[in-house]
């Protein structure tokens, strides 16, 4: 029996991807699409925050205020590392409608399956969208198989929404697990819909401040806990420099086991030059 | 996305027994992003008036010139130190100069009358309509935040360490919702005799 997801109101009865057709009205309110290209003419792997690429629609969009305007936006800062028997995960917490903390104890760490995640940033419409469409179809992929299913399928699945509706979409997911065949693997699948596997990968509008950081403090073959630490520290000093990220740091380690999750408060976090 | 909102910031201002506090958060960003955590946007004017000046930090620090020249001519000519009233019609006059290319502040005043001693608090938008209420004042990009808090924690008649705990909780509070302000906080309590300020320790997120 195949499962319905809340998100669509109708089901294909094939195991091949579709979606209907997003309205654009729904999807311009407070966010075009032709700004977002404005606003990221150089990078698709960094993401702009959504304050930047709203744009104001209409007269009344002047009078009130930024938050009644706004979408919803996990600007934010992920990262995924590997390491030898899995990966660690890691996000912030924070969900801004323009300027104000709509939700500042989000979890962006989605599951997928048991072993698993993605990461989410850009629109949370989007990315909880995406997301609950992959979690089926790789439900009804491990129906199928008979066993779980591999790392990279999850992310060409990704890819494929991400690639083909990237006109409508405003998605930059990181897809990170442990499967048995290829072990920890990180998938990164930034704006436009590339998917490209790396040791480790940052993303969300809060990874552009820590891409001089990530890359002189990665070493290959850190332990499990020399990961949690590098996640840790790269995702303070981007919460510390962003304004779209904030709150607390929820990771995940992901092994044969399953997944581990901890929840790092701003107190406990590490701290960095203050005066 | 609006002007008033491009580095981000807030002051609020509240009235006490015999006392008065004004306070706000010390970021100063572009946009998003982070530049420096230790921005002044509280200027002492008077030994016991002080002004906020948040929205556009270029117009704060602009404003906060021209201001202590007009002061400091006044202070010549009138041998007197300025009553808050009059450097509040001050301000307001500064701003509707600009009438028609504002200055991009909402300026925030607190103050103690320099012989009655009476606590005063106005506040106006960035032309310069001035709001003197008997309670408190908010403004900057997380006002809305401000308002709310300020309702529910502020009473009448609070001693100088109460209203130190409650500007803060409420400045702290309201901040934390909002992604452009923060980064640190600092409070001045006013008082006939003395002035103390304290720097909150927050979260830097």
């Amino acid at each position: 029996m195949i499962k319905k997801s809340s998100v669509m109101s109708c089901r294909p009865t094939h195991s091949s991807i579709e979606w209907p057709t997003i309205k654009p009205e729904v999807l311009s309110k407070g966010l075009s699409t032709v700004s977002v290209l404005e606003c990221c003419p150089i990078s698709t792997v960094s993401f702009e925050s959504s304050m930047a690429c709203t744009m104001n629609n209409s007269i009344s969009d002047l009078l009130s205020p930024d938050w009644l305007t706004s979408e919803h936006s996990t600007g934010t800062s992920i990262m995924a590392v590997e390491f030898n028997g899995g990966v660690v995960i890691g996000a912030d917490s924070r969900t801004s409608t323009g300027a104000y903390v709509a939700n500042r104890v989000t979890d962006k760490l989605t599951k997928i399956t048991n072993h698993i995640y993605c990461c989410r940033s850009g629109s949370a419409a989007d990315t909880q969208a995406i997301a609950d469409i992959v979690n089926y179809h790789l439900e009804f992929h491990e129906v199928q198989l008979g066993e779980a299913p591999l790392v990279k399928t999850a992310a060409s699945v990704f890819q494929e929404l991400c690639y083909n509706y990237r006109d409508q979409l405003t998605a930059g997911i990181i897809c990170a697990g442990w499967d048995r065949r290829h072990g920890g693997q990180v998938f990164n699948i930034p704006l436009g819909g590339m998917c490209v596997r790396q040791s480790f990968a940052i993303g969300g509008s809060g990874s552009t401040y820590v891409f001089g950081f990530v890359d002189s403090n990665f070493k290959k073959g850190m332990t499990k806990d020399e990961c949690v630490q590098f996640v840790l520290k790269t995702l303070a000093l981007a919460m510390s420099r962003d304004g779209s990220s904030g709150g607390v740091v929820r990771l995940g380690i992901i092994t044969e086991d399953g997944i581990e999750r901890r929840t790092v408060l701003g107190n406990e976090l590490p701290r960095f030059y203050e005066d | 996305m609006s002007i008033l909102s491009y580095n981000g910031g807030c002051v609020l201002a509240m009235k006490g027994k015999g006392c008065v506090a004004i306070a706000s958060d010390r970021r100063f960003g572009v946009q998003t992003s982070t530049l420096a955590m230790d921005f002044q946007r509280i200027f002492e004017m008077g030994p016991h008036l002080y002004i906020g000046l948040p929205g556009l930090a270029t117009d704060t620090l602009t404003v906060h010139e021209r201001l202590r020249f007009r002061l400091n001519l006044y202070e010549l000519r009138e041998s007197r130190k300025i009553k808050p009233q009059t450097f509040s019609a001050m301000v307001s006059n500064l701003l509707y100069e600009r009438r028609f290319g504002p200055y991009f502040v909402e300026p925030v005043i607190a103050g103690l009358d320099p012989v009655t001693w009476e606590p005063f608090i106005s506040a106006m938008d960035l032309i310069g309509c001035p709001n003197m209420p008997e309670d408190f004042v908010v403004a900057g990009t997380c006002a809305e935040q401000l308002f709310g808090m300020c309702e529910a924690l502020w009473e009448p008649n609070l001693e100088p360490d109460d209203l130190f705990e409650t500007i803060s909780q409420a400045l702290m509070n309201a901040f934390d919702r909002d992604a452009i302000s923060g980064w640190g906080g600092v409070v001045h309590i006013i008082e006939k005799d003395k002035v103390t300020t304290r720097m909150l320790k927050t979260r830097m997120d």
